[in-house]
């Protein structure tokens, strides 16, 4: 086997890789989001991906909408989903204890993927691809059409997000809100509100993974526990709470998997994310990018 | 003396619970009630963890999963003794308490969920992959029933005085715990950790005896179940049951061990409560089973909002606004 | 002698020098009172000292032991122990079960021996709960015993963290504010129970804004600015100091 071939090989892990990682970036944008508004992680983060890709499914199958209008349709319903759940079960408990808030999150992760079960089956259903056509031949490696609907759709989305924060009064808000909760609640800022937002927002980046990725590997109404667990993962390695780690750490943890496979194999690709996971945890839960926070005694 | 008088209607209230076989015929609800003392078991361990040392656990299921594995397998495949096999168990699963309680010891909150939830799946992946020992997702099957010596427990009679009568025993053991110096070094932690070590408390090793001891008694039970059901599966030892054991302590109370209990009972019996309602349509009973992971969901959620210290909370709320100081 | 010697210590936190080179002596039998304008370095110096934090260079030794490297709930077997300033009791225990908890270095009742209540336990269980009592009855909460801590008010918060500390048997006690918050009645409490340790053979150190307080009852006082010890004393010299006087210009505390 020649040096070439190796090389192709290769960029079609990473190819793979990239492609993971820009879900993983989203999913781990949305626990960043929900923890700069609440300090607390929101356990049913990695359900929004699965009703996104289940809303969007039933929409197209069922309901007889083209693509496009079945996909804004998913993204809203799960959104509003997310923010009825925020309104009805955790904003009683904003700035209580945050083990209360954990437990309700818990609790509405079992809720969503059991209700989606009812509701959708639990067979695996799937999506077409958004465009049609063979793959992208990139000297020996393909891409995948859908591929790069991920990549635009995931691109998009962050550049969306980063105007929202730097370029509103909204985003302005959430940032100081991130920085200091009680600063920016003395000033005028409507913090609560600002949760039910982080909520809505966390559940369009989780849909929109979801729908994007789902004519690739198919969905069904427990995928999202995985997907919460390695969004968080790359969410932390990142550091939490920093939008940009978040998509670094997301981006790192889809190329890490790749690597993974080409070199050791695939029966443990699942389980690179939860040994990144306990790893970062345990040496250095701040994360690379992050700085230690000391308590005050 | 007082002491006596003070136990007694404990132990009036355990000799009930063993004895009820004489009464009771009916195998299914000899089963079911099998079944929740295997829940009570396990639950009394997260109790001592999470409910009064405040560090909260989804990854019990592993734990559950490692004991049923490690007796399952000596017994089964090795042919070591039942009583050899449950020990192996214990002590397997209260080892692997332990040492993750090593590096998880410092965490927090939701870092400490997700560590012991990403630690839960790793083992699910283990119990999955490693095909040659567990025999992957076929599953691990011909487990013998317990037996000491000659004496095999194979009706359901003799399989719920065994599970409850283990339970009880767990139960005296967590009750004198928290009654006493360690039962202070958990709710120390959970109180304050800078108190606690102002106190000379040592967090770092509390948080490890306490792992320990909520493993060991997760992989007590889940010996137990090994036998009693003859099979076991990954599909046993997933989230969900570490999440139905979260939403046990939740619904029973924080810091109460009769809680704990109550919430196992109360959560454990009510896939099965054609059991103990004898006019149940079959018909309910299946959908009860269909929406058992929405119930717990939305009994986690609904504790939270409406109960937040559980049952036993709201029952010590009551009696403290009856003016009846303990 | 002195029990408690501190030695250049210095203690950063990014550019800021919260201690800055603080050398301090703790005679055995005396109350020494650490005081400041806030912001000084009071708490800082005062984790350093219990060894909840670690100084960035300076050593602290203890009865002839150095602490350096000592986890906190070791400090408090060789018979240091303390207070906070944002009290941390345990909420969902009673007063007396905050103090039973204070003991835990003067029982030994391990996991084992308690799940079996083996013959002691009881005993220990016993002869602790009377050394509890005995304890809220000095710093005045014996009536109560068994409130929950969540149920206290303030005042009486500081006293029962007071009375918990004791229980670990101090030969010195660091007391961080222990009169914020307090009453006239309850600090008149406080400093006659301090008066009544010192002269019970606890050594003290204690952390305080009330200059009342602080000239009844101290023997010596250390003044801390800006990280730095700018003066040390007994009372009377102090309150003459120069450079003390001058720190706390435009202090309102001087005379709170």
């Amino acid at each position: 086997m020649g040096s070439r071939e190796v090389s192709w090989e290769l960029l079609q892990f990473g190819v793979a890789g990239l492609k993971n990682g820009a879900i993983y970036a989203l999913v781990a944008l949305g626990f960043t989001i929900v923890y700069a508004s609440t300090n607390v992680i929101n356990f049913a983060q990695g359900e929004f991906y699965m009703l996104g890709g289940m809303f969007a499914t039933f929409v197209f199958a069922h309901l007889g909408l083209p693509l496009g209008l079945a996909a804004v349709a998913a993204v809203v319903a799960t959104a509003a989903t997310a923010v009825v759940f925020e309104l009805l079960a955790v904003r009683p408990r904003v700035g209580g204890d945050p083990m209360t808030i954990i437990i309700v999150t818990v609790g509405g992760s079992v809720l969503l993927r059991s209700l989606a079960r009812h509701a959708f089956g639990s067979d695996e259903l799937a999506l077409p691809a958004f465009s049609q056509g063979g793959s992208i031949m990139v000297g020996g490696a393909a891409i995948d059409r859908q591929t790069l609907w991920v990549w635009g759709i995931a691109a998009l989305a962050v550049a969306a997000l980063w105007v929202l924060y730097t370029r509103t009064r909204l985003g302005r808000a959430m940032r100081a809100t991130a920085v200091d909760g009680e600063a920016a609640r003395l000033v005028g800022i409507d913090t609560r509100l600002l949760v039910t937002v982080s909520f809505g927002l966390a559940a369009v980046l989780g849909a929109v993974a979801g729908l994007v990725v789902t004519p690739l590997t198919q969905t069904a109404y427990d995928v999202g526990a995985a997907i919460g667990l390695k969004g968080f993962a790359a969410a932390i390695l990142g550091g939490l709470g920093n939008p940009v780690a978040a998509v670094v750490g997301g981006i790192v943890l889809g190329l890490l998997e790749s690597l993974s496979v080409a070199f050791i194999s695939s029966t443990y690709k699942d389980a690179i994310a939860l040994a990144v996971l306990l790893l970062v945890l345990f040496l250095r839960p701040s994360g690379l990018l992050g700085r230690t926070r000391r308590e005050k005694v | 003396m007082s002491r006596l008088r003070t136990a007694l209607p404990a132990v009036a209230v355990a000799a009930a619970v063993l004895a009820l076989p004489l009464f009771v015929h009916d195998r299914y609800l000899l089963k079911v009630l099998s079944y929740v003392g295997i829940d009570v078991v396990v639950v009394l361990g997260l109790a001592l963890l999470f409910g009064f040392a405040g560090q909260i656990s989804l990854g019990q299921a592993a734990f559950f999963g490692i004991g049923a594995y490690t007796s399952g397998v000596l017994v089964a495949v090795h042919g070591w003794p039942w009583v050899a096999g449950v020990a192996a168990a214990v002590a397997a699963s209260a080892a692997a308490g332990a040492l993750l309680a090593l590096p998880v010891g410092r965490l927090r909150g939701h870092y400490l969920a997700m560590a012991t939830l990403g630690f839960s799946e790793i083992a699910l992946v283990a119990f999955t992959e490693l095909k040659g020992l567990t025999g992957g997702t076929d599953g691990l099957s011909g487990i013998p029933y317990p037996a000491l010596g000659p004496f095999a427990a194979r009706t359901p009679g003799a399989n719920y005085v065994l599970v409850w009568g283990v339970a009880a025993v767990a139960y005296v053991v967590a009750a004198n715990v928290v009654a006493l110096r360690p039962g202070r070094a958990l709710r120390a932690l959970h109180g304050s950790e800078n108190g606690a070590q102002a106190c000379g408390i040592d967090v770092g090793r509390t948080k490890v005896v306490a792992f320990s001891a909520a493993a060991g008694l997760a992989g007590l039970g889940g010996a137990l179940y090994a036998h009693l059901v003859g099979f076991i599966s990954p599909g046993s030892f997933t989230l969900e049951l570490s999440i139905l054991l979260v939403a046990m302590i939740a619904l029973g109370g924080m810091g109460s061990l009769p809680g704990a209990v109550l919430g196992a009972v109360l959560l454990g019996m009510l896939p099965y409560l054609d059991a103990v309602v004898p006019g149940l349509p079959k018909s309910a009973v299946e959908v009860l089973q269909s929406w058992e992971a929405d119930i717990y969901g939305l009994v986690l959620i609904l504790v939270m909002l409406f109960m937040p210290r559980g049952i036993a909370g709201a029952l010590r709320r009551l009696r403290r606004e009856r003016g009846g100081e303990r | 002698m002195s029990l408690l010697s501190a030695h250049g210590l210095t203690r950063r936190f990014g550019g800021l020098v919260a201690v800055d080179d603080v050398s301090l002596e703790v005679f055995e039998g005396t109350i020494l009172a650490l005081i400041g304008p806030n912001g000084a370095g009071k708490s800082t110096l005062f984790n350093l000292l219990t060894a909840f934090d670690r100084p960035n260079a300076g050593t602290v030794v203890f009865d002839g032991r150095d602490l350096a490297g000592m986890p906190p709930h070791r400090v408090v077997r060789l018979g240091l122990a303390r207070t906070f300033q944002n009290t941390q009791l345990f909420e969902e225990m009673t007063a007396l079960e905050n103090v039973l908890t204070g003991a835990h270095t003067q029982t030994r009742t391990g996991w084992a021996r308690a799940a079996l209540r083996l013959p002691g336990t009881g005993r220990e269980e016993r002869l602790a709960r009377e050394e509890a009592q005995r304890l809220l009855r000095l710093v005045g909460l014996a009536e109560v015993a068994h409130v929950h801590a969540s149920d206290l008010p303030h005042g009486t918060r500081r006293l029962l963290e007071v009375a918990r500390a004791l229980a670990s048997r101090p030969r010195l006690l660091l007391l961080d504010e222990p009169a914020a918050g307090l009453n006239n009645a309850e600090t008149e409490q406080l400093a006659r129970v301090l008066r009544q340790l010192r002269d019970g053979g606890v050594t003290l150190v204690v952390v305080e804004h009330d200059m009342g307080l602080v000239m009844d009852v101290s023997d010596e006082i250390v003044v801390l600015n800006e990280g730095r010890k700018i003066a040390e004393g007994p009372p009377l010299l102090i309150q003459k100091d120069p450079a003390v006087i001058a720190a706390y210009l435009g202090e309102e505390q001087l005379d709170a």
